[in-house]
């Protein structure tokens, strides 16, 4: 064997993936050539060099990759959460732990651990859970489009006690014809109750479909002080605006400024065209209407 | 004989089959992943690194690929794909590849490809007792050496020697055969040798 084929085998020699007979001829030929012998004693130093230049990663990629998840328990129910360094990621109600971890890789593509719930997260999905509404929530919205966000970042804006309709929502979204795009959004949002997607309805009366069950809408709206049944009153006779007759303005009906208008001087409108035509102004509270 | 190279028995850093992580992430086992990443990251991280020779790139590469990673194990490929898979070679290999793309996006020097420096005999390369101070000087010096060596010696470096792979896996992360690689890992480490010498360190070392 040629010094050249012996030296590119000798690296292999060292950790035994040389077969029996090569590993032999290279033997032979090292134990009668100092030479190579000599050569391989400074790639040797050279090899053991530079296993020292390795670098650990400036930080762990653990974060962008792996969230954390845990269970709470508030007004009788109790809902799995999903968080990251960021803040909330996905809330449900039922299921088992292993059902909300895959749930949570089909969505958001990350694994999940369990790790305690800080306490501030923790607060704002018991305040959501009860009905008390959160200020501010801290949510870290993955995976969805600009569209989705914008909705959702108005969702969180609708106050506790009120309640909108989709093409509401479609229209402060910048897209008022979108209102079944709106609808799928609500259908599909990840952080319910934090991200309060049950406070919207149909235009056309009652509590519209939930995730969970129409009656857990209707229940939890009546915890946070919307009056149903006066909603499905209003929405049978068509009504879809109250104004006041003092003021001038009108408001869509759960609006916290139209609650307070006396018996007197409330006037029902079945649409925004109408009550303009007649002097009303809209509401700079509740927005019924495209400015 | 005066170098550990002959002796033959030099163990090769091999993966402890404590458990067959691709399957465990792909049952979704708890913290299976986070052990994947515990174990992976640093290693990908220097291969990314060797071929990048960028930490910011390096551990975006390392990050998007443990993303894909994830998402071809527990999506992707069935149970029984991820029980035969070659983790560690895979990994490697995706990692290979995200860095090669993101490094041709950046358009760089082209650098010689390793077949035309020759593989002639090495000369001398002798050495006392180093030193703290200088063996972090030689460290340093060593550091410069790489970077100054095409991507292709650079990669094989960090493969056989940082991660000590064998050249199985080598042939399953770069591609080719064993005894190709045989002679491209001598040849990239004597380009090393040669990138020293020429700053002048070849007798420090």
């Amino acid at each position: 064997m040629q010094c050249r084929s012996v030296l590119t085998r000798v690296d292999a020699l060292r950790t035994g993936e040389l077969q029996p007979d090569e590993a032999g001829e290279v033997r032979d030929h090292l134990r009668t050539c100092p030479s190579c012998d000599e050569s391989l004693g400074d790639l040797d130093q050279l090899a053991h060099a530079v296993k020292g230049l390795a670098q650990p990663p400036p930080r762990s990629c653990r974060d962008a990759i792996c969230d954390r998840f845990d269970s709470v328990e508030a007004a009788g129910q109790r809902v799995w959460v999903a968080f990251s360094s960021r803040g909330l990621t996905m809330i449900h109600a039922g299921g088992s732990a292993e059902e909300f971890r895959a749930r949570y890789a089909g969505h958001a593509g990350r694994e999940l651990d369990h790790e305690h719930l800080p306490e501030r997260l923790r607060r704002q999905v018991a305040a959501a859970l009860s009905g008390e509404g959160v200020d501010d929530p801290q949510l870290d919205f993955v995976e969805v489009t600009d569209f989705e966000r914008k909705v959702l970042e108005i969702l969180t804006r609708i106050p506790r006690g009120e309640v909108r309709t989709y093409s509401w929502v479609a229209r402060q979204a910048g897209r008022p014809a979108a209102t079944r795009a709106v609808g799928n959004i609500c259908a599909r949002n990840v952080l319910p109750f934090v991200v309060p997607c049950h406070r919207v309805v149909p235009t056309t009366g009652g509590v519209g479909n939930y995730a969970f069950g129409a009656p857990v809408k209707r229940d939890l709206l009546e915890r946070e002080g919307v009056p149903v049944e006066e909603l499905d009153e209003l929405a049978r006779h068509g009504v879809r605006f109250i104004a006041s007759t003092t003021t001038k303005i009108f408001c869509v009906p759960t609006c916290r400024d139209a609650r307070r208008i006396r018996d007197e001087n409330r006037v029902p409108f079945r649409d925004a065209e109408e009550a303009l035509k007649k002097g009303f102004r809209a509401c700079r509270r509740c927005l019924p209407a495209a400015a | 004989m005066k170098n550990s190279w002959t002796g033959g028995e030099a163990a090769l850093a091999a993966e402890a089959p404590v458990e067959n992580l691709a399957v465990a992430v792909h049952r979704r086992e708890n913290g299976a992943f986070e052990r994947l990443i515990d174990r992976f990251e640093a290693p990908l991280f220097g291969y990314a690194h060797g071929i990048l020779q960028n930490a910011f790139d390096a551990q975006e590469v390392v990050q998007d690929a443990m993303m894909r990673a994830h998402r071809a194990l527990t999506r992707q490929y069935d149970e029984a794909r991820c029980a035969s898979l070659a983790l560690r070679p895979w990994l490697f290999k995706t990692v290979r590849n995200l860095s090669l793309n993101r490094r041709r996006s950046k358009t760089r020097a082209l650098e010689e490809p390793l077949g035309s420096f020759d593989d002639g005999r090495l000369g001398p390369f002798t050495s006392g007792q180093p030193s703290d101070l200088e063996r972090r000087e030689e460290t340093e010096m060593l550091r410069r050496a790489m970077a100054l060596l095409p991507v292709e010696a650079r990669e094989l470096i960090v493969l056989r020697f940082m991660e000590e792979m064998s050249y199985a896996e080598i042939a399953r992360t770069v591609g080719g055969s064993e005894a190709s690689l045989r002679g491209k890992v001598f040849r990239s480490l004597k380009l090393l040798r040669d990138a020293l010498e020429k700053r002048g360190v070849a007798h420090a070392m």
